[in-house]
């Protein structure tokens, strides 16, 4: 993959890879302005912000910013995250000099109109209130109450803590963008049809204005650890499956264990089917249409969960035999077979991510946020690859002990044991 | 068999779609297509149940199944060089499928809870009811996942009768694209499926559905969602109806290409999006014209702030969609949704697997012949073509309308 990076005076950091044949380009500008950035006690401040820097700016409102968009037909979301506020995007590439302008507009020169902002905050009480009915929020809300402590940054879901949402005021999503939203630490990473020159052109022409008051402020997140089994179960009226989710806290993305967590992740539970775990709990024994394990990337330490969706006669043994699976990799007993069909996965993916231009960009995102280095695409298989069967053993037993977990239910009652 | 090339990445996708789904199911026997589907994932003589999981899952395959109202469909997209062995085991479970006692009980339980997860979304279960009132005859009133208890009773012969009878190599699309000439990509899908037999053709489902003659309702009322939700439907043209390409523009003229909650920054333009949203009376809103064999139907979804009613969003909705009916979209509206609906294509089309995806969609509904003819067509779609078509289906008599009304738990 030819890669080519850039940095703008303003400290944004910009990788293009051009891919020849496309009609479109795939645009993410990330800003480490996640969870971890935001205020302590003030969960959802960041969304909220993200939400309203979509909904004008100084120089147009938010109708005449939303008809420029449609009128190039990009497809563009902002979305935050425990580590980063992410825009992402894509555009014909004829039109990315263009979208470019406009999402510097909302990022550097939002209005925060006060009208503007209760929209938001509606819209995010609504948001709330739906989600409060639903089980799978409900249950991720659950675990993260039992595995952070509520001054943690990611106590709450991205989207906040309702008190929050609804006192929050235009002033203090404005002092909010002028700390968080800045260009040091903010990476542009494009992918597609277009050669590396003209975009630095058009990216230098688009974010010149931003510039960054004052040095960074330094962040750091809490370390958590579970002391022992915590559960909790959440009754959902009207609902006739049961969410699950079953985790622990993860490690940052920097740290040396996260490649070797990674495919422990694969090993453990991550696929349906290329995992132990899922294996048992859908093929085997047929007790969830889906079930899947993720590792969060931040710079804390972002949730390891197992999640299924499950009949509520059908909780316990599932969660059980998620368990068992867990503590047989814990024990040792874990085959090479296990672990090449894990690394084969994980790396396989990456060349098929290849095939759009949103995959090659998500690709490079991860190690240009993270500053993995420049031959990080490169280096990245070679280090799954190297993952041995020790690794799986090691990291297992330090961040998933199987009888030190938290466990979030959500939906009907659960039957009464006998 | 169609072939595409697409030499920007290392990789090839292949796609095949069996024309049989929900509207090839009688009562009694709802959700055997989708039953079925999962079977097919379960083994063959040749490749044991776990070995095509295992297979894709060291390739690092992007692959799935689903099944929809005309069709179901498998998918894979591989490494390049993985290519020949993921034809082979698509060819392999054409026929040969095993669908054993043993997997259709262990497999039961699975699609049981898959038919358990959508029935906690409350905006699955008004769709569903949406759908079985606007159609009286036709068989896409049934949907596609069944209900529970017709899944329960589901045989595995009743299932073996139905694989055989349509998983045929003449009664499938097989759609390839990726990164080899389209030469070498049909030879080696000849060389796969050539073999293979065919199979007695059979009757395509025959209950047309007659005209409405007036406003059908349907009201859910549950616990299980904390705001309202609002579908208003309308019969609408097939798939191969020359207004499919203008009906298309009109879902994207009221709601945007992308349906999205409020993390969606385009399609904010959109007539419904500033009716609704912006407005502050409901939080989304989508509208959508599905490509479809017979004739099923335009769909408006509204989810309601909280203290804002039914009656309110749905006279906003109506008025919209007259509106579209009765005035052409202005200049700059319509340059807007042109753009926005051709912009769509060509990203869909630079991703390997969705251009394959959509090459079959086309061909299985008979939307088009190719890429470029469904492309074209939705390029010379006019202002006055999509308000037309908004003239014929926006019909109160042939509407279908239901609220989703939460209920104090």
């Amino acid at each position: 993959m030819n890669v080519q990076r850039h940095r703008l005076p303003n400290g944004l950091r910009i990788a293009v890879a051009p891919i020849s044949g496309l009609r479109s380009v795939a645009t993410l500008l990330a800003v480490e302005a996640g969870q971890w950035f935001e205020p302590a006690g003030r969960p959802g401040v960041a969304r909220l912000c993200a939400q309203a820097m979509l909904r004008g700016t100084t120089k147009r409102d938010a109708k005449s910013w939303a008809d420029a968009l449609d009128a190039i037909g990009a497809a563009a979301r902002l979305d935050v995250g425990s580590h980063a506020a992410t825009f992402s995007a894509q555009s014909l590439a004829e039109d990315v000099g263009e979208l470019l302008a406009l999402m510097a507009e909302a990022v550097v020169t939002p209005a925060f109109a006060p009208k503007e902002v209760e929209l938001v905050r509606q819209q995010t009480v609504a948001q709330l209130e739906e989600d409060s009915r639903n089980t799978r929020a409900v249950a991720e809300q659950v675990w993260r109450e039992l595995v952070y402590p509520p001054a943690h940054p990611f106590h709450a879901r991205p989207i906040g803590d309702p008190a929050v949402v609804r006192a929050a005021t235009a002033e203090e999503l404005r002092a909010y963008h002028q700390r968080a939203i800045r260009p040091d630490g903010a990476v542009l990473v494009v992918a597609g049809g277009i050669e590396a020159k003209r975009l630095f052109g058009e990216a230098e022409r688009a974010f010149t204005e931003w510039s960054a008051r004052g040095p960074r402020e330094p962040r750091s997140v809490p370390s958590v650890s579970l002391g022992g089994t915590v559960r909790r179960i959440e009754i959902v009226p009207d609902k006739t499956q049961s969410d699950v989710v079953l985790g622990w806290p993860g490690l940052p993305r920097t740290d040396p264990r996260f490649v070797p967590a990674r495919v422990t992740n694969m090993v453990f539970a991550a696929d349906t089917f290329a995992s132990r775990a899922g294996h048992v709990v859908r093929d085997e024994l047929g007790l969830a249409y889906y079930v899947f394990s993720t590792l969060g990337t931040s710079r804390g330490q972002s949730p390891w969960t197992v999640r299924m969706g499950v009949n509520p006669i059908n909780v316990e043994r599932a969660v059980s035999v998620t368990l068992d699976e867990l503590r047989k990799i814990v024990a040792g007993k874990v085959s090479e077979d296990d672990l090449e069909l894990a690394q084969d996965k994980l790396v396989g993916e990456l060349d098929v991510a290849r095939e759009s231009p949103g995959g090659v960009a998500s690709l490079m995102l991860e190690g240009e946020v993270f500053e993995l280095g420049p031959d990080h695409v490169e280096r990245y298989p070679r280090e799954l690859r190297a993952v041995t069967l020790d690794h799986v053993i090691e990291t297992a037993r330090a961040f998933l002990p199987p009888d030190r977990h938290a466990l979030a239910i959500a939906g009907p009652p659960l039957p009464v044991a006998d | 068999m169609h072939a595409l090339e697409a030499r920007h990445a290392p990789v090839v996708s292949l796609w095949v779609w069996y024309q049989v789904g929900g509207r090839n199911e009688v009562p009694g026997t709802t959700g055997m297509s989708h039953f079925l589907e999962h079977m097919l994932f379960k083994g063959t003589p040749a490749h044991p149940k776990g070995d095509l999981d295992k297979l894709l899952a060291r390739y690092g395959a992007l692959w799935n199944a689903f099944t929809s109202e005309d069709v179901t469909c498998y998918f894979e997209t591989v490494p390049k060089e993985r290519y020949a062995v993921a034809l082979e085991l698509e060819a392999d479970r054409m026929r040969n499928a095993l669908i054993s006692p043993e997997e259709t009980e262990a497999e039961r339980t699975v699609i049981v809870s898959e038919r358990e997860g959508l029935e906690n979304d409350p905006s699955f279960l008004l769709g569903e009811q949406l759908q079985r009132i606007a159609f009286s005859r036709h068989t896409y009133g049934q949907g596609v996942i069944g209900s529970k208890e017709e899944i329960k009773l589901m045989t595995r012969d009743g299932l073996y009768a139905h694989y055989r009878r349509h998983y045929a190599p003449n009664n499938a699309y097989f759609i390839v694209a990726g990164d080899a000439s389209a030469t070498e990509l049909l030879d080696r899908a000849a060389a796969a499926f050539g073999p293979l037999e065919a199979e007695a053709p059979s009757e395509p489902p025959k209950a047309p559905e007659p005209p409405q003659y007036g406003e059908k309702r349907v009201i859910v009322r549950r616990a299980g969602g904390a705001l309202p939700i609002l579908q208003v439907g309308y019969h609408a043209p097939c798939a191969s109806d020359p207004r499919a390409p203008a009906l298309s523009m009109l879902a994207v003229a009221l709601a945007g290409a992308t349906a999205g909650g409020g993390e969606t920054a385009s399609g904010r333009s959109s007539r419904l999006y500033r009716a609704l949203v912006d407005t502050g009376l409901a939080t989304a809103v989508d509208a959508s014209f599905q490509l479809m064999k017979d004739p099923y139907l335009f769909v408006v979804e509204a989810h309601l702030r909280s203290g804002v009613t039914h009656e309110q969003v749905e006279r906003v909705i109506l008025d919209e969609l007259a509106r579209t009916a009765r005035e052409a979209l202005s200049v700059d509206e319509f340059a807007r949704t042109r753009r926005q609906m051709l912009s769509a294509s060509a990203f869909m089309t630079d991703t390997i697997t969705w251009r394959a995806f959509r090459f079959g969609q086309l061909l299985a509904t008979g939307a088009a012949s190719s890429l470029a003819e469904w492309y074209d067509r939705l390029a010379a779609v006019t202002a006055e073509e999509i308000r037309a078509a908004a003239d014929a289906v926006f019909q109160e008599k042939s509407r279908v309308v239901g609220w989703f009304i939460p209920e104090a738990s």
